[in-house]
């Protein structure tokens, strides 16, 4: 009997650890709501004799971050406006990966909050086709929002299927940071393709004796794919082509990705590059380590804030590219949603449409150095005067280009950065990676 | 009371009325446990995915098999193998050094045995996180200490390649869980009566005899269940894999992967396929621990 009992103690312990697999999962909802396929909705007004009080949800940054404080107070100004609806923040973690992971199983269990879902540019493909967000079409009909003032890049990363599903809330796109003080010196001019910058940075690093001449985002994660894509776009090669097609296969992948290896085999980047996410490399750039550095705009700011050692000493320009070819940019930023399940998708909308309109995204930029997703606030006096470089951004805020749009677009990253990174730490070959890439991705479309 | 009295009137055996009183605690067990793992063995037969909800179809062992056939899935068990033999074994190792050193009585052995488990306090997740700092190419302190040794010429990235990643999550492992081997193995310890000693050094026998013959078998129980205990937590390893690489360079664990499969591409029928297997392993390694330590329960 006791011998039984000790067996039955040790089979509950083991059953326990598969019950992570179904304690997360979707919780049955009675009546016929799982089938969240369709992405319309219909939105019947009815003339309502006065506004009923509701509670809305965002997701935002959370509190240690500079933009808690300039969002809190945008939605109290909203509140002031629209005294029938109060606003509550919903902080979220700094990592994109783990935000959409909450995020899907949220939804997957189709939760009616947070109301208004703060989406990466490469999410809104997949919370459409799951059918997690609601169509804005209608609501910006009758909204009469102007959609051309917005980039054109943030706005196909929102449009699924010809329908718009969110609104673009800040912008970036992947820059290389140059040291102006070394180039100088040594009489270089900043690097247009892939060979001008292993040379500057080889010579730069041999004479002034800096440690590491190239720091960028090498680590097997989201970031690795917007770093890899560079390369790919800058040498005339792509993933998916407009039909969707699998069109990695390619002896300019091969290339591209060969660039990145030799940069680590040759010295220009260090080899412990392979753990690098933004923050790391900005830390060895900013401790002036490095004299080039792949990143977002959002480093900018830290690099040139008074106690940092290379304040005025760094310049940004579009990536390097391959020969004969044009630089590219990934597009980054956020965008925000209505979530599909949510009560009030009325009120959502309407926040939705302040904080996107040119006046708050306007304060969003001068208060949290975020970049605006709309084209005239590049020529607005005073956030030009806040950021200057912003001019200069413009073009490349323009030309970004977004990753791969599919639904199922976290597998084909994971699939980039997987055999991409066991080509930068040496385990498999560029042309062994760029075949792996093709044959899964071609499997994840095929599904 | 009286509830009791009348039912065992009604002519209710004492075993009857045992499984009456048990069955409230046997349907919360049912509840929490036996559920949730039919739940994914039901799940694991499906083609599921949580985004594509509508396209959820009945599927049989497909998923099983495609799983056997995947590369991925394949090196990720031999990471987690790897993992959990060279892991559990280093902790066996040190865990039984600290515990016998700690067993002993010295001056100040209240504070070393706080200070033995302070590794442990610690949650995984800042412990691997203050690994990684150190760990790090250019302002890691254990490069640091190396370089300026002169053990090593140039900064070694140890979780940027294959070659040094799942030795370093191995240490870093080890540096966490060897005080919780320490300090089951010291319950162990303590149980096993002062006399046997006595009477063993009459009789001649030396240290590593005192040790060989007395400690170890009457350690056996201890041992046992501290075995148990780490295997199953280091082939299920996570926390620490998630923080220092994320699966990356030769690290992928078994749930590391089914993280990624189950939450990052919402695949529910996959990624319970996963959770069966790695059930169906831990069950495995219970099994082969009761059968090769040859013990017998009713001692533990």
């Amino acid at each position: 009997m006791k011998k039984l009992m000790y067996l039955l103690l040790v089979a509950t312990l083991l059953s326990g650890l598969v019950a992570i697999g179904t304690a997360c999962g979707p919780t049955p909802t009675p009546g016929p709501t799982a089938t969240p396929k369709v992405v319309e909705k219909i939105v019947v007004i009815t003339p309502t004799p006065a506004p009923k009080r509701v509670t809305l949800i965002i997701t935002g940054p959370s509190s240690g971050e500079t933009g808690y404080k300039v969002l809190q107070k945008q939605l109290e100004r909203f509140t002031k406006e629209n005294p029938n609806i109060e606003v509550k923040i919903q902080e979220m973690p700094w990592s994109s990966t783990l935000q959409h992971d909450m995020f899907a199983t949220w939804s997957a269990g189709q939760l009616p909050t947070p109301d208004i879902l703060r989406l990466d540019i490469v999410w809104p493909a997949e919370f459409a086709a799951a059918g997690w967000v609601i169509s804005l079409d209608d609501y910006i009909k009758k909204a009469g929002i102007d959609m051309k003032d917005f980039l054109e890049g943030p706005l196909s990363g929102c449009t699924y299927q010809g329908k718009v599903v969110c609104l673009p809330y800040f912008t970036d796109a992947g820059l290389l940071y140059y040291r102006k003080d070394l180039l100088e010196k040594h009489g270089f001019k900043p690097p247009e393709t892939f060979a001008d910058l292993k040379e500057q940075a080889l010579a730069i690093t041999k004479k002034e004796g800096i440690k590491n001449g190239f720091v960028w985002q090498g680590d097997a994660y989201e970031g690795g794919t917007c770093d890899l894509m560079e390369y790919l776009w800058g040498n005339g090669a792509d993933v998916l082509d407009d039909k969707g097609n699998v069109v990695i296969d390619n002896p300019k992948a091969v290339e591209a990705l060969s660039v990145m290896v030799d940069y680590i085999k040759s010295g220009v980047s260090p080899a412990g590059v392979t753990t690098y996410k933004e923050e790391d490399a900005r830390n060895v750039f900013q401790r002036g380590d490095a004299v080039f550095m792949r990143n977002w705009p959002y480093a900018w700011a830290a690099m040139n804030a008074p106690d940092s050692p290379v304040k005025g000493k760094v310049g940004a320009k579009p990536m390097v590219h391959g020969p004969g070819q044009k630089s590219a940019a990934t597009l980054g930023g956020w965008n925000l949603a209505v979530n599909k399940f949510s009560q009030n998708p009325d009120e959502a909308f309407k926040l939705v449409a302040f904080l996107t309109s040119a006046e708050i995204q306007k304060g969003t930029a001068l208060g949290a150095g975020l970049s605006p997703t709309r084209k005239s606030l590049y020529k607005d006096a005073d956030v030009l005067a806040a950021n200057p470089f912003w001019k200069d951004f413009f073009d490349i805020m323009i030309g970004a280009k977004p990753r791969p749009v599919h639904p199922r677009y976290p597998e084909i990253s994971s699939v980039l950065f997987t055999e991409a990174h066991k080509a930068l730490t040496g385990e498999q070959d560029a042309a062994t990676a760029i075949k792996n890439m093709a044959k899964k991705i071609t499997d994840i479309v095929k599904k | 009371m009286r509830f009791l009295t009348t039912i065992h009137k009604r002519g209710l055996s004492q075993i009857q009325l045992a499984a009456l009183l048990m069955l409230p605690a046997l349907i919360v067990i049912f509840l929490i446990t036996f559920y949730p793992l039919a739940q994914t063995f039901l799940f694991s037969l499906e083609d599921y995915n949580a985004k594509f909800a509508t396209a959820r179809k009945f599927v049989g062992p497909a998923n099983y098999i495609k799983l056997f056939l995947d590369p991925d899935f394949r090196a990720a068990l031999r990471q987690t193998l790897f993992f959990t033999v060279v892991s559990v074994s280093a902790e066996f190792v040190l865990g039984l050094l600290v515990a016998l050193v700690i067993h002993r009585t010295f001056p100040g052995r209240g504070l070393v045995r706080a200070a033995v488990l302070v590794p442990w306090a610690i949650p995984t997740v800042i412990s691997a996180r203050m690994w990684e700092w150190m760990y790090n190419d250019q302002f890691g302190v254990i490069n640091d200490i190396l370089v300026k040794l002169h053990l090593i010429s140039a900064p070694v990235p140890w979780l940027g390649q294959p070659a040094t990643a799942m030795w370093a999550v191995i240490v870093t492992d080890v540096w966490k869980t060897t005080p919780f081997m320490a300090l089951l193995l010291l319950a162990g310890l303590q149980i096993i009566p002062e006399e046997l000693y006595e009477a063993a050094k009459i009789d001649g026998a030396g240290t590593w005899q005192r040790f060989r013959r007395v400690t170890l078998p009457l350690l056996r129980p201890a041992i046992l269940v501290a075995l148990i205990f780490r295997t199953l937590d280091a082939f299920r390893v996570f926390d620490v894999v998630f923080v220092l690489t994320r699966g990356a360079s030769g690290t992928r664990t078994l749930v590391v992967m089914n993280q990624e499969v189950f939450f990052s591409f919402l695949e529910f029928g996959y990624g319970s396929a996963i959770s069966v297997l790695v059930f169906v392993f831990v069950a495995l390694f219970s099994f082969l621990y009761m059968r090769g330590l040859g013990l017998r329960l009713e001692t533990a």
